[in-house]
């Protein structure tokens, strides 16, 4: 019974996504909501403004550089969290 | 796990071929990081790869010299400040925070004989933080996981 109903659900998440994305704009268009407002101005500012020519790198460190930086306090944070989980030898000062 | 292995061929492979290229490829990555694919965390991510295929051939007791675990933790936080850094000193010049636009770079175009605008100069800045923060993290990661670091503690200084 409960595999059955498994099969039911899984089923029929995958027929709504399907039935979903058939919506869903072309990966290159240009009209499409998610390239209308900021990706151009991205690509124009890129070339005008910072002058490199990989506008990967302008977005990822300059226009969202507060994202970058979050990133790197998360990738330091796992450092640090590792290190006070898995150190030994550690004395107390009781 | 990250004892010595004594071969002749995997050390010549190791220390002659592949840790010297991986090192030119993990700077060429972060360096050209503005022009071509790369930055920051691609970099770090290959270099850290370099020093623990160090660390698992040469074992951790001759390849841990050169980059010892007290050192990487140090390296990690300065990363993370030279971004911080990075972000501050552009309020001094009239700027928001992380907005390297009004940073001088004058002096380094004539000095380099090399047009470069004050956010692509931000961007390279913040890409060495990123490289430096990640890099020593991915290490500390492996050395603590493998403990490792905790014989390093016992005949050292370690903690009081």
């Amino acid at each position: 019974m409960t595999k059955l109903l498994t099969l039911v659900l899984v089923v029929g998440t995958v027929a709504l996504f399907a039935y979903v994305s058939a919506d869903l704009p072309d990966r290159a268009d240009p009209h499409a909501p998610a390239n209308e407002h900021l990706a151009g101005d991205f690509i124009e500012l890129t070339e005008k403004e910072i002058e490199i020519p990989n506008v990967v790198s302008a977005i990822l460190a300059d226009f969202r550089s507060y994202d970058t930086l979050g990133e790197t306090f998360v990738i330091f944070t796992a450092g640090i969290a590792v290190l006070l989980v898995l150190q030994r030898g550690y004395k107390r000062n009781d | 796990m990250t004892e010595r292995h004594d071969s002749l061929i995997l050390h010549f492979i190791v220390r002659v071929l592949m840790v010297p290229f991986i090192f030119l490829f993990g700077m060429y990555v972060l360096i050209h990081g503005e022009a071509s694919p790369g930055g920051g965390f691609q970099a770090g991510a290959i270099v850290a790869a370099a020093i623990i295929l160090g660390r698992l051939t040469l074992g951790h007791d001759h390849a841990g010299n050169r980059f010892p675990t007290r050192l990487l933790i140090w390296l990690s936080s300065i990363g993370v400040g030279i971004y911080l850094v990075a972000g501050i000193v552009p309020l001094f010049f009239g700027a928001n925070y992380l907005d390297y636009s009004q940073l001088p770079v004058g002096w380094f175009n004539d000095v380099a004989q090399h047009h470069r605008t004050g956010r692509a100069m931000g961007i390279f800045i913040v890409e060495i933080g990123v490289f430096v923060a990640v890099l020593s993290t991915l290490v500390i990661l492996y050395d603590y996981l493998t403990e490792r670091s905790q014989e390093e503690d016992a005949d050292g200084d370690a903690h009081d």
